[in-house]
């Protein structure tokens, strides 16, 4: 019959467009279970270096300051995350779960650093907390995030941080207040213990808002891990 | 998912769905081998080549039309000259003195069209060929038609295995691939009885038909397009002798290649207009329910994704050039990954992998189907450029259509 080969055709298109669709989906949850164990392991990488500090105190600052704390690992994570966002969508709930986790992460390492370079006087990490939105509401923040980008490829010792301003996270929010940081003049951004900075600057102007990047070691083959 | 995108995607369904319809096509009737058998009969055969100003090759093509396997009291080749103005004629009646075989005539220039009927008014031969002075014919190709049509006496009209003659520049070589491609095509519309086009080059009519269709037509200079529409519009069967091999000239420089294809496609265009009651319609078959309105839709599809894409890659040149002089960050080289988890798995991949996938085992077959060799290098040339170039045409056709302007031959 004629039009069981016109049916025929559609069911085997139709199966083609269903294994292409299970093959992403598949492949899809792998990176995002990858993400979760990379997570896993950061956590755990933190709660050791919280242990040792409170272990050692103040008496082996060499030992902490020879041991960077998980700068590259959260880079890293960043970008896996930044992927999983693109391929999935900002509103896929595991997604925003794993950047919930990867908040909390990048908080406690934020925070675990001040500590370190509070008690270790030689530890003394620039780092720059950045807030953002992707819901189409800030339409510099795609260009600052490619200048932290590029600076933190320069200069590996900058620590960027960044959060995305529209998880609903305690912590989050709770950070943000501290630092007098609201939804309408994003991007923004805090450099050390310094005032907040609003608004989108060029590489120039970080460059001048951050004179400490002098003092910092540059790399010319760095990898990318691009901040949101 | 993007709207945009999302007819990208509808696009990709139809291009496998008729993909799939073929190949399953092929593997329901695969097709003969060629066999060393003969006719039983040998009917009369009148071979017309029509010519404008073709003193390069038409000395070629008549020499492999005299090359023929056939009887040469059944073999007449008739050539009509339109209206040359370079050599053509002297070299024409040359070989009409010297081969009683040939027969030449000359008239005003009218047009390809005139000069067949021109010849086919004056023909009382059984079956009535035609072969563009820019092809060659294999020794056995003659044989090969009429032995398809004595198994099938149902068949009206029939269709030879179109090759390219000696592909050697980089168009050239695409089109070898196109061609392949082509021939596995019209093996499987002859499956469904729904060849849209008796080309230029070795297509044979039974000369009756012309009483019952008419001759042939102007038909937007592409009267070998409206003839087989016509045929479907009368019920009449056309075959393909996929054993019959003719080797055609391709352009060769990218100007007369847009120049050929904007005529073919606008031809399209422009006999689907003319013939828009058989869309979609049974009585018709294959020809009304899947090779038109597939046809059509390859048409918008092709010109929607490549707007798609060219709107998608200027955009991201723009956005990355203002971001680049916003940012002030200097220039420098992208990083590579070597992981796994930034390799690009989106279903647009795995679909156009299915695409490319199918449309190679479809070159594979008309490859094996008509005896054909493909360098590697020719299936590079083809899967880099054609889909460069084929929107161009797409294009200039859909213009040249909505402005009802005439297309160019040469």
């Amino acid at each position: 019959m004629v039009w069981q080969k016109y049916l025929l055709a559609f069911i085997i298109t139709a199966a083609i467009f269903g294994t292409a669709f299970y093959l992403t989906n598949r492949l899809d949850a792998r990176r995002l279970a990858d993400i979760r164990a990379t997570q896993e392991a950061i956590s755990i990488d933190i709660l050791s270096t919280e242990t040792q500090f409170e272990l050692l105190g103040n008496l082996d600052c060499v030992a902490i300051s020879a041991n960077p704390v998980l700068s590259e690992e959260l880079n890293n994570l960043a970008s896996r995350l930044s992927v999983a966002e693109e391929n999935l969508g900002q509103n896929n709930p595991e997604v925003i779960s794993l950047k919930k986790q990867y908040s909390l992460l990048e908080m406690k390492d934020y925070l675990l650093m001040k500590e370190i370079s509070g008690k270790c006087p030689k530890v003394k990490p620039v780092s720059i907390l950045y807030f953002y939105s992707n819901l189409g509401d800030c339409p510099d923040c795609a260009r600052a995030g490619d200048v932290l980008t590029y600076l933190r490829q320069t200069y590996p010792g900058l620590r960027v941080y960044s959060f995305d301003y529209n998880l609903d996270l305690g912590a989050l929010r709770t950070l943000l207040s501290l630092n007098r940081i609201d939804g309408k003049s994003l991007p923004a951004m805090v450099i050390g213990a310094r005032a907040p900075v609003f608004g989108f600057k060029n590489l120039e102007d970080m460059q001048k808002l951050i004179p400490e990047l002098k003092t910092l070691a540059t790399s010319t083959s760095a990898t990318t891990t691009k901040v949101k | 998912m993007e709207a945009g995108a999302l007819g990208v995607y509808i696009a990709l369904f139809f291009a496998l769905y008729f993909e799939v319809f073929l190949l399953i096509s092929f593997f329901e009737r695969k097709p003969d081998k060629k066999t060393f058998l003969m006719p039983k009969r040998y009917p009369t055969v009148d071979i017309v080549v029509p010519v404008w100003n073709e003193e390069r090759t038409l000395g070629g093509t008549l020499d492999s039309l005299l090359g023929l396997e056939y009887p040469k009291d059944k073999l007449n080749i008739v050539v009509v000259d339109d209206g040359s103005k370079d050599s053509t004629p002297a070299i024409a009646a040359g070989y009409a003195a010297a081969h009683p075989q040939i027969t030449y005539h000359r008239k005003a220039n009218g047009g390809k069209w005139t000069a067949l009927n021109y010849a086919i008014e004056r023909s009382s031969a059984e079956f009535v060929g035609c072969l563009d002075a820019d092809s060659f014919v294999a020794r056995d190709a003659l044989i090969e038609i009429i032995k398809k049509t004595e198994n099938d006496p149902s068949i009206m009209a029939i269709t030879p295995a179109m090759k390219v003659q000696s592909p050697r520049r980089l168009l050239e070589v695409m089109q070898a691939v196109e061609y392949t491609f082509g021939i596995f095509f019209k093996k499987m519309f002859d499956n469904l009885s729904a060849i849209s086009v008796l080309p230029g080059p070795f297509s044979f009519y039974k000369r009756e038909i012309f009483k019952t269709i008419g001759p042939f037509r102007h038909a937007h200079n592409t009267e070998d397009m409206e003839i087989a529409f016509r045929m479907h519009a009368h019920g009449l069967k056309i075959g393909n002798a996929h054993t019959a091999y003719v080797y055609t000239t391709v352009p060769h420089t990218v100007r007369t290649l847009l120049r050929q294809r904007t005529r073919w496609s606008q031809g399209f265009l422009q006999n689907s207009k003319d013939y828009a009651h058989m869309y979609f319609n049974r009585k018709y078959g294959h020809f009304g329910m899947l090779v038109l309105p597939f046809g059509l839709a390859a048409f918008v599809a092709g010109l929607y994704t490549a707007g798609f894409m060219l709107y998608s890659g200027v955009s991201a040149v723009v956005t990355w050039l203002g971001d680049i002089a916003a940012t002030g960050i200097p220039l420098h080289l992208p990083s590579w990954h070597l992981d796994w988890f930034y390799i690009n798995t989106s279903m647009l991949l795995f679909l156009t992998i299915a695409i490319l996938v199918m449309t190679f085992v479809a070159i594979l077959l008309g490859q094996r189907m008509s005896g054909t060799t493909l360098r590697p290098s020719y299936f590079m040339s083809y899967f880099l450029f054609f889909g460069l170039l084929a929107p161009l045409w797409l294009f200039r056709a859909a213009w040249g259509a909505l402005l009802a302007q005439e297309s160019a031959w040469r």
